[in-house]
């Protein structure tokens, strides 16, 4: 039977860097095929030129057999493609059915049929079991229903081999469960899937086949079948990997941190969280868990003074920083890894050493009398970087010639440096490769060893569950609840997530 | 880890193409070819332009003349970098300058004593008088939340009426027939350094300037806030820099420049405020290009200021002994700066079409090589 995809040789060069160095890769029809690498290890390249977003420099693509060539999305979607972008392309003012048939329009007379196409929309959803109301508005919709909107999107133009481009990053372990079945129904209709991803536990629960990328190369096609994880992890790193690492329990001493009854206005004149009250004490990590955007990022922001609290108090080491400076609050012991490295965390045009010198700017071991000493910040910044392995070039050059890791290394590294007695670490490892989230993980914890408080904020429960000594869950606004992570599963946490806590096997 | 690097010996070519691949280098020589081919086609000699330019910018009282307009566009260019630098778009230089101008002219001419007290206190009550202007938009931004991008532009237009409801009404000269104060005496004008042909004082005074801005800039702390505000708010405010204090202290500094610059302007250069003649001379908006050409650097400011200004003067000597109008200047001017704003499209363009623009190539460039 001829295989659904073949590529053969795909060869991409940017300025600097082979991204996709001479890739074959078959994948069969029918099949759930999962490309796992880590990032830079070329997939989202590959992806884009199998997709048309990019020619290769060589190597040719046939699908069904025949030899094909994409010079737009247009042509990769007429040959049978469908791909669903890790961030969705979708019109939030619009409704699910105009989104979908968006340049493929039902007609009557010239005119778009609406209902035409709320019906076609409808048929398809229901065809494939993908739960969406075509009439709903984009914007009022989860996060998990959008990424079946996309799916829609791609079944409704017939896709038959289908890309989906890390696709649980975004959701729950509930709406991720939902996902997969949808994926597999999928599959027994006889459609293809290409499933990228670099999480190992998703390529074991739903994948036939694995491809795994490393540094631009293929370096192995598996039946997941007979591999496991360990192997895979090998495949990726090139090294052996200790996956399963818990952080052992730790006794925990006074109270670092200590929030009252906060409560705080969002973007939109709504509450974003209320009546937070909780402590961190040294020697322990609280992970917070929840779905994006119920209150966590806000109420993290209040904590280090980027927005201002309607009512509670907040107390560092037993002073009251609920009003406080930002400066004071650092100077009081306060560091602060921000959700957004790119954003808030750095600043792309400026220096390195001007990154890993902020918010301490005006400490006497910088400057007197407002005057740098700029031996002493360059000395600093040189002993981060190797201190923490930081690859990069001239500290005068931008900070924007680092790679992701080695960005989120900069700010880990210059919040770590003051010897601050509470970091305050949110999503410390989204987007990063298997290494540097290691490396992050280990620091975190030796932070903790030496007494440090964490407080941390992570959409990855694995990762919560590892490192924490206590978990908090919040859900629209609330911290609805306060558990032992040796006590929990990832499902148990999923439901209060929800806000399902009511029928929570641990609640 | 040890790199192995290769010495090439560079080919002119290979030099002459790293030059023109630098944005600013590429617009300037855009601009003079584009020049070319307009004077060209007027059927004049652009040869002959050019050379008559140049000469006219250079030679002889020329270059005293092109020194002497450096002045106030240095300056308005070193006062609009200041804010852009800081991530604060001040586009009210012009009325800072009318302000501070009439401000400083008024202390020249109706405060009895000494050149040596009556120079530095005009400058002064200029100063103090472009900050005050200044620090009108720069708490409506802060206070009422009203961008300062619009109020201190449209301020440029309350500024000149004020100023010219004060020169007719107040302080009006009845034996010319200008609407102007009267002559700023003899005593009360800034003195002229005996090189270049006689050259204002005030010149040193820019370059002091600018050396201030340079070292400010490398070297302290102010200078490190306001530049990670301008790069990055939201990063600024995450450092603990007061973004919302530091714009007024930025405006201030801002205006005080500006507020300098319009007093030299009368008390260094027309010897009278003349209403409208600071607007008309459109010296405020040459600094904002010279800010933009220079991308804000204080020393790049000093060069591209004197370019501006050679090809001001250097213009009216080309229409004199040429015949091609002085308007090929502000033509070359424009073009210089739509080359360099387009630059940045064509890089943005070419990133479109050869790449991707998010995801895990751009890491491993650095990363993973």
């Amino acid at each position: 039977m001829t295989p659904a995809l073949e590529l053969r040789g795909i060869t991409k060069r940017f300025p600097g860097v082979l991204a996709n160095d001479a890739i074959d890769m078959t994948v069969r029809t029918g099949e759930i095929h999962a490309v796992v690498g880590e990032n830079g290890a070329g997939k989202t390249t590959l992806m884009s030129i199998l997709f048309g977003l990019f020619p290769a420099d060589a190597g040719e693509i046939l699908v069904r057999g025949e030899p094909v060539r994409f010079s737009s999305a247009l042509d990769a979607i007429r040959a049978g493609l469908g791909m669903v972008h890790q961030a969705f392309r979708l019109f939030p003012t619009l409704t699910v059915a105009d989104n979908v048939v968006f340049r493929e329009e039902p007609t009557s007379r010239g005119l778009i049929d609406r209902s035409e196409s709320i019906r076609r929309v409808g048929d398809v959803a229901e065809r494939y079991g993908l739960a969406v109301d075509p009439t709903a508005v984009i914007e009022t919709l989860p996060v998990g229903v959008l990424q079946r909107v996309e799916i829609l999107k791609a079944l409704y133009r017939d896709a038959q081999i289908l890309i989906l481009d890390e696709p649980t990053a975004v959701l729950t372990p509930q709406e991720r469960d939902k996902l997969f079945e949808v994926i597999r129904r999928l599959r027994d209709t006889g459609r293809t899937i290409l499933f990228i991803t670099h999480k190992l536990g998703e390529v074991m629960s739903l994948s036939d086949r694995v491809t795994v990328l490393r540094d631009g190369r293929s370096v192995a096609d598996l039946l997941t079948a007979d591999t496991d994880p360990e192997e895979i992890a090998r495949h990726m790193t090139g090294r052996d990997v200790d996956l399963d690492q818990r952080a052992p329990a730790h006794q925990p001493g006074e109270a670092v941190l200590e929030v009252t009854g906060l409560s705080a206005t969002g973007e939109h004149g709504r509450k974003a969280f209320r009546e937070a009250s909780f402590e961190v004490r040294s020697g322990e990590i609280v992970g917070i868990a929840g779905i994006a955007g119920n209150g966590q990022n806000e109420l993290i922001e209040t904590v280090a003074g980027l927005r201002p609290p309607d009512e509670g108090s907040i107390s560092l080491n037993g002073a009251d920083i609920t009003d406080a400076e930002v400066l004071t609050r650092r100077s009081a012991g306060m560091a602060y890894v921000p959700e957004d490295r790119h954003g808030v965390g750095t600043s792309h045009r400026a220096s390195v050493w001007a990154n890993l010198l902020v918010g301490h700017q005006r400490d006497p071991a910088f400057q007197r009398k407002g005057w740098f000493d700029l031996r002493a910040i360059r000395d600093h910044a040189r002993s981060l970087i190797k201190t923490y392995g930081i690859r990069s070039g001239p500290i005068g050059a931008p900070v924007s010639t680092l790679s992701g890791g080695n960005l989120q290394k900069v700010v880990v590294a210059r919040e770590m440096s003051h010897g601050a007695p509470l970091l305050i670490a949110e999503q410390p490892t989204r987007g990063l490769d298997i290494a540097a989230i290691e490396f992050i993980h280990d620091r975190l914890v030796r932070f903790r060893d030496g007494g440090g408080a964490v407080l941390m904020v992570s959409a990855e429960l694995s990762e919560v569950l590892a490192l924490s000594s206590r978990i908090l869950v919040m859900f629209d606004g609330r911290i609805v609840a306060d558990l032992d992570p040796s006590k929990v599963t990832e499902a148990g946490i999923g439901l209060y997530m929800t806000g399902a806590h009511e029928d929570g096997p641990d609640g | 880890m040890a790199e192995q690097v290769t010495v090439h010996r560079p080919t002119l070519a290979s030099k002459v193409g790293a030059a023109l691949s630098h944005p600013v280098v590429f617009s300037l020589v855009f601009a003079f070819a584009l020049g070319w081919l307009i004077v060209y086609l007027t059927g004049r000699d652009p040869g002959f332009a050019y050379s008559e330019m140049l000469n006219g910018a250079v030679t002889g009282s020329g270059l005293r003349n092109t020194l002497g307009r450096a002045v106030p566009i240095i300056g308005m260019a070193l006062a609009v970098s200041v804010a852009f630098r800081s991530g604060v778009i001040n586009l009210g230089g012009e009325g800072q300058m009318v302000v501070g101008g009439l401000a400083g002219a008024l202390v020249a001419i109706y405060t009895p004593g000494p050149g040596e007290l009556v120079i530095p206190l005009a400058m002064v009550a200029g100063g103090v008088a472009g900050a005050a202007w200044a620090m009108l938009p720069a708490f409506g931004q802060t206070r009422l939340r009203l961008p300062i991008l619009i109020t201190s532009l449209l301020l440029n237009y309350v500024a000149r009426a004020i100023t010219g409801y004060l020169v007719r009404f107040h302080f009006l000269d009845d034996s010319v027939t200008l609407t102007s104060t009267r002559q700023v005496p003899e005593i009360a004008r800034m003195p002229r350094m005996p090189i270049f042909g006689g050259v204002s004082l005030s010149l040193a005074l820019v370059i002091v300037l600018v050396a201030v801005a340079w070292v400010v800039y490398g070297r302290t702390v102010s200078g490190y806030e306001t530049q990670m505000a301008g790069l990055n708010g939201r990063f600024a405010r995450y450092g603990g820099i007061q973004v919302e204090r530091q714009t007024v202290g930025v405006m201030v500094v801002a205006g005080t420049i500006g507020g300098i610059i319009g007093t030299h302007m009368i008390i260094g250069d027309a010897y009278r405020f003349i209403d409208g003649e600071l607007v008309v001379s459109g010296l405020a908006w040459t600094g904002l290009l010279v800010a933009l050409l220079a991308a804000n650097h204080p020393v790049m400011i000093l060069v591209a200021g004197l370019l501006f200004s050679g090809l001001q003067i250097g213009g009216l000597a080309m229409q004199r002994n040429a015949d091609v109008s002085w308007r090929l200047s502000q033509v070359l001017q424009a073009l210089v700066i739509v080359a360099v704003a387009s630059r940045l499209t064509f890089g943005w363009f070419k990133r479109r079409r050869t790449g991707p623009s998010e995801g895990e190539l751009e890491p491993a460039a650095v990363g993973e090589v």
